[in-house]
């Protein structure tokens, strides 16, 4: 925009002629008096002259006209109205101007088109900026729905604040009264921004708080506050960014420290920024200017926000502060990716050349380094996707990985840990593919390596030296690694929750999908190439369907159609490894060794409750979210669930006891025949009803825990019920039927057997009674069919093989150990029948051995 | 018992509680927490208070105005997070009097007690804020996780933060309830902590996006079941800072004024006496102060390095 002063005079000029028509109110009548053209003209002294404005000349001598000649002749003059004083010219809907003049004629022109008003329009606007300044111009439609009228001024005089040097309580009064009214018209609003750009408004402002501050002039001062925050209401972000530039921060703060709300306080934001606020660390010289200044502006806007202004702006303010804040904090990414800057920060950690840094703080200078990569990956939050994933690229290249690998294995102090693992997450959490690449480069770089990581505690751990592994894995063992031997609760659960990330088969590839329609996919798509490529180690077939970066359209939407089958393959692969590789390190604590049997409680000891409580959690996890047949193995054959059981007994915290009897509940929500069996026949529910006999006359939440395990078995028996028997049925016998074939059912019996002395004592509670009472229905009825019930059991064998065929993918690789797994289930599922037909003669107490024969011999 | 006081004391003045003393106090908090009730019994005399929103100068001024932990047994109805800007210290101070007068204040899980809320409504921004990393965060919302889920006075008045279920008719059934769980997006447990009472035939459709909204219908209904005269809830911002409804069956208390320092609105706590009187105990926000009787101005001031 230009200034007030100096408008684009080449195009102030006497207009076209237009086609109008011109009425005169007279005795409250429109009176047409002729049809003519129109002209904006501007004369020096003779009213008649046509000549363009010589711009040598005093404006001052100038007048102008609005001058409409008849059309028929020209020499006719059917109007001349010289725009002065201060009249009013209101442009009605598109092409009518209406007016008063100075001698009280009501005038009218109506433009035969709009583009003819349009024109004597902006003839006024000019003639109000640089001849006659009172006049104004102002467009009036009717408001919406045809009620009443909307007037938006055009043009018009703007009354400014004094901009003296010398300013003083009236000045300052006026201002602020003049800058609140300038509010109701956007263009009253815009001429105000412009004027105090344009004049440094602020910094008068800012000079003048000074005097009044040291002669204590209070009126003065929360009159400047108000100013400012008046401005601040005008909700520009020219504005905004003026008042935190560095010439005009500290005066601004200084203003706001004086607020008409809180009279009788001062708050003291200068010193606040001048010692007390967080200061702005540079690890390495920030050489960009403007990046520089950037970041103190968005630093400086925020501490506007949450603490100078953080109780006066509205969400309209806060929501620019916010645009603004974002869009700088864009700026800064960006940046950052292309600048040095953060290159030469990631090189502090790329061990291989340690003796050429020559930092006497090189691990402060490391330490702060992860701090500032933390706020980095805090701040690239709140960008878009795209900026998002573009950044963590950046890093990515710029060697990320060098920074977690110093964190987690030559950092100790678990502060530093935890922003390393934080970071980690908002990256796999965004795409996890990110990270795993990260691990796949990194690799190749650690295979060089000819020296150890310093620091590493032991030669187990060194990267070099689980070759067989996938990088993938090593990131996962890493994580694995700390989660066992760090005893920080914060760290346990952030890595718990970046292995819940990294774990989740959805999380895989779901960032994938949804990212194809956008524009983010290309690199996502060559993100996801380059894992495949020939160049890795792998032994992928398929990598020739696979692209580079210049993969046109067409190749790749083939690609991608491979790429599904690709991707199932490796996600199968990756949980594959998971189970094979790390499952058993991470578990471990709850997994038996088999030579130590004897040593089992000596052997828990080392791990601490709370770990253990991690540990159970991700068994439930894996448990429910992984591919069923996969997980399920490892669980049932490192026999975990055996573990977690004991848990459950006297003698660990009960925060623990209780997560382990919901393990339990998630597992046998799964609905699983195997897990079922399992558990019964290992007697696992034993400790539960331990647990409630120490609790059955509490009212805590231990019973309710155990209380929803009874209506978890209750209500799934009856639902499963409902389909299979008529209502009818159900309700003319004992209000309820079973089915024999459920697994609920069948659990349901067994509970009720075994324990029935307990649950008869708790017949208060609801579920328990219908538990009861369903397995009464079903023993009746088996005692009526008792020959068919024994085939409905040896059925359930048949159905076994049925279900192996419903899951996805089974391997090739593992079908064998799959195989002798189904005879051995077959094996304990006779087991089962037998030990089930012992119960329904009720004598299931006695009848069970209370350790079952060695299930596997591997 | 030192630690506590010591903390209580750092906390009244705004000051920073270390990482390790959080942890400390949350685990405390959670051991004493599991042995409560889903609907804990309380007895009378009791003062209801509604949301505190981490106002901590008005919890301040709240216990002083109605008589003090010392004196008076409490029950908060839950939402002492988020909004405010002592999110932190306002819950850390209520789990301090809890651990230190166990039988004299009953805490009420609102549903700004869970992760998914407090990461965007403010708790969680708080805590990067002042500790530069989420741990606090989740400590605190582990604790989250014990908080009973209502209270009942002289088997008389029914507490809740939000308020009724259509899948829960008989406060026994909140029993069964496994609680120890981020709040889910509905069932008995959401709804409990998420609905709202309005003049509606019959179980409505949440504008919230959870819960439900009820009416008088459901009210009498539970009343008369659960054999209870009271319903008293929270979770509505009132301008007067209560608000009875239903006959006198429903009331809903407030008690952080100037509702995000801008409401303008008075705060109530609700005095339930031996008799089952009701008595309303109406405050206004106050100038805040520190430790030292100096006032201040509640913002919301980093206490973290930049790099950037």
């Amino acid at each position: 925009m230009t200034t007030l002063q100096k408008d684009d005079e080449s195009t102030f000029s006497n207009t076209e002629p237009k086609r109008v028509k011109v009425y005169i109110l007279e005795n409250n009548e429109w009176k047409d008096t002729g049809t003519g053209f129109c002209t904006g003209e501007v004369s020096t002294f003779s009213p008649s002259s046509s000549t363009s404005i010589d711009s040598n000349e005093d404006v001052q001598e100038k007048s102008a006209f609005l001058m409409v000649s008849n059309e028929e002749f020209p020499t006719n003059i059917l109007l001349k109205s010289k725009l002065e004083g201060n009249i009013e010219y209101q442009r009605q809907e598109e092409t009518l101007i209406v007016w008063k003049d100075l001698e009280g004629h009501d005038i009218a022109l109506s433009f035969e088109e709009s583009l003819g008003c349009d024109r004597l329009c902006d003839f006024i606007v000019q003639v109000q900026k640089h001849i006659a300044k009172n006049i104004s111009l102002v467009a009036v439609r009717s408001g919406d729905e045809g009620v009443g009228s909307i007037h938006e001024i055009i043009t018009a005089p703007v009354s400014l604040p004094n901009i003296d040097d010398k300013q003083d309580t009236e000045k300052l009064y006026e201002a602020l009264k003049i800058l609140n009214e300038n509010t109701a018209y956007q263009f009253l609003k815009n001429e105000t921004v412009e004027f105090v750009l344009q004049n440094d408004y602020i910094k008068i402002l800012i000079d003048y708080f000074s005097v009044a501050e040291d002669n204590r002039a209070l009126k003065d001062l929360f009159l400047l506050s108000n100013i400012i925050k008046t401005l601040i209401l005008y909700n520009q972000r020219d504005i905004l960014e003026n008042m935190v530039d560095d010439d005009h921060i500290m005066g601004v703060v200084g203003i706001l420290e004086y607020d008409t709300e809180f009279p009788n306080v001062k708050s003291n934001h200068r010193e606040y920024l001048k010692t007390g606020a967080p200061t702005f660390k540079e690890i390495l010289p920030l050489e960009n200017k403007d990046l520089k200044l950037i970041v103190k502006k968005c630093f400086r806007l925020q501490f506007l926000k949450d603490v100078v202004l953080v109780r006066f702006l509205d969400d309209h303010n806060f929501n620019l502060f916010m645009d603004i804040i974002l869009d700088l904090q864009t700026c800064i990414i960006d940046f950052l990716e292309v600048d040095p800057f953060l290159d030469n920060i990631l090189k502090l950690y790329d061990l291989t050349k340690e003796e050429e840094k020559g930092f006497p703080d090189l691990e402060e200078k490391r330490n702060d380094g992860i701090k500032l990569l933390h706020q980095c990956v805090q701040m690239s939050k709140n960008l878009e996707e795209r900026d998002k994933t573009k950044f963590y690229k950046a890093l990515v290249r710029m060697g990320l990985f060098n920074v977690l690998s110093y964190a987690f294995y030559v950092v100790t102090d678990p502060n530093i840990r935890i922003l390393a693992t934080e970071t980690i997450i908002t990256i796999i959490e965004h795409d996890i593919l990110l990270i795993r690449n990260a691990a796949s480069k990194n690799s190749k770089l650690d295979s060089r390596r000819k020296s150890p990581i310093p620091g590493s505690q032991n030669s187990e751990d060194r990267l070099e030296n689980l070759t067989p592994m996938s990088d993938e894995m090593k990131l996962l063992k890493i994580l694995s690694k700390i989660l066992l031997t760090d005893k920080n609760p914060g760290l346990r659960e952030q890595i718990v929750q970046a292995l819940n990330t990294l774990l989740h088969p959805e999380g895989c590839f779901n960032s994938l999908d949804g990212d194809f329609d956008g524009m983010g996919s290309g690199s996502m798509l060559n993100d996801f190439n380059y894992r495949l490529n020939p160049e890795r180690d792998n032994d992928f077939t398929s990598s020739t369907s696979v692209n580079n970066e210049y993969t046109s359209e067409k190749e790749m939407n083939t690609s991608l159609e491979s790429l599904d089958n690709d991707q199932e393959f490796q996600l199968q692969e990756y949980f594959n490894d998971f189970y094979k590789l790390i499952a058993p390190i991470l578990f471990s604590p709850m997994i038996e060794k088999k030579n130590t049997t004897n040593k089992i409680n000596e052997e828990k000891e080392q791990y601490d409750d709370f770990l253990l409580i991690q540990l159970v959690k991700l068994i439930s996890f894996i448990g429910t979210e992984h591919t069923r047949i996969t997980s399920r193995k490892f669980i049932l054959e490192s026999d975990i669930l055996k573990q977690v059981c004991r848990l459950i007994k006297p003698g660990h915290i009960l925060q623990l006891r209780l997560t382990a009897v919901r393990c339990i509940k998630n597992i046998i929500s799964l609905d699983d025949k195997y897990y079922h069996r399992y558990l019964m026949t290992n007697n696992l529910y034993d400790n539960i009803f331990e647990l409630l006999e120490e609790n059955k006359q509490q009212d805590n939440l231990t019973n309710s825990c155990i209380q929803d395990f009874f209506k978890i078995i209750s209500s799934k028996c009856i639902a499963s019920n409902m389909d299979k028997n008529s209502i009818e049925e159900l309700r003319q016998q004992t209000g309820i039927t079973i089915s024999k074939k459920n697994n609920f059912s069948v659990l349901n019996k067994y509970l009720v057997n075994r324990f029935r002395d307990k649950l008869s004592e708790l017949l208060d509670i609801p579920s328990v009674g219908v538990m009861i009472s369903l397995c009464e229905a079903d023993k009746n009825e088996t005692e009526k069919k008792s020959k068919t019930s024994n085939d409905h059991m040896l059925s359930k064998v048949d159905t076994i093989k049925e279900e192996d065929e419903d899951v996805p993918m089974s391997l090739s690789q593992t079908s064998s150990v799959e195989h002798s797994k189904k005879s051995e289930i077959r094996k304990r599922v006779h087991e089962d029948i037998d030990q089930l037909d012992v119960a329904s003669t009720n004598k299931i107490e006695t009848s069970i051995p209370n350790g079952l024969p060695p299930k596997r011999q591997n | 018992m030192m630690q506590i006081d010591r903390t209580i004391t750092l906390l009244k003045q705004g000051k920073h509680i270390t990482e390790e003393a959080v942890y400390s106090l949350c685990l405390k908090s959670q051991e004493l927490l599991m042995t409560e009730a889903n609907v804990t019994h309380v007895d009378t005399p009791v003062t209801i208070c509604g949301d505190i929103h981490g106002q901590l100068h008005d919890l301040l001024t709240l216990f002083d105005k109605s008589g003090g932990v010392e004196k008076t047994r409490y029950i908060f109805l839950g939402d002492f997070v988020d909004r405010g800007f002592y999110s932190l210290e306002s819950f850390l101070l209520l789990i301090c009097y809890k651990l230190k007068y166990p039988d004299r204040i009953t805490l009420i899980r609102g549903n700004h007690e869970t992760r998914q809320i407090t990461k965007v409504y403010g708790f969680y921004d708080e805590i990067m804020r002042k500790y530069g990393n989420s741990n606090v965060w989740r400590y605190c919302c582990e604790v989250f996780d014990y908080l009973s889920l209502g209270a009942i006075i002289n088997n008389n008045i029914f507490c809740v933060h939000g308020g009724l279920s259509p899948d829960v008719s008989t406060i026994d059934e909140i029993r069964a309830i496994d609680r120890k769980q981020e709040v889910p997006h509905e069932g008995a447990m959401c709804d409990l902590l998420w609905s709202d009472p309005d003049d509606v035939e019959k179980w409505s459709l949440s504008p919230r996006g959870a819960g439900f909204v009820f009416g008088q219908n459901e009210v009498n209904q539970f009343l008369h079941t659960n054999n209870v005269e009271l319903i008293a809830r929270a979770h509505q911002l009132v301008m007067e800072g209560y608000k009875e409804m239903f006959d006198g069956g429903l009331v809903t208390v407030w008690s952080a004024p100037n509702y995000c320092y801008r409401c303008g609105n008075v705060a109530a706590v609700l005095r339930i006496e031996d008799d089952l009187q009701r008595n309303y105990t109406i405050f206004d926000a106050v100038q805040p102060q520190d430790g030292v009787g100096n006032a201040i101005i509640p913002t919301k001031k980093s206490q973290m390095d930049y790099f950037l």
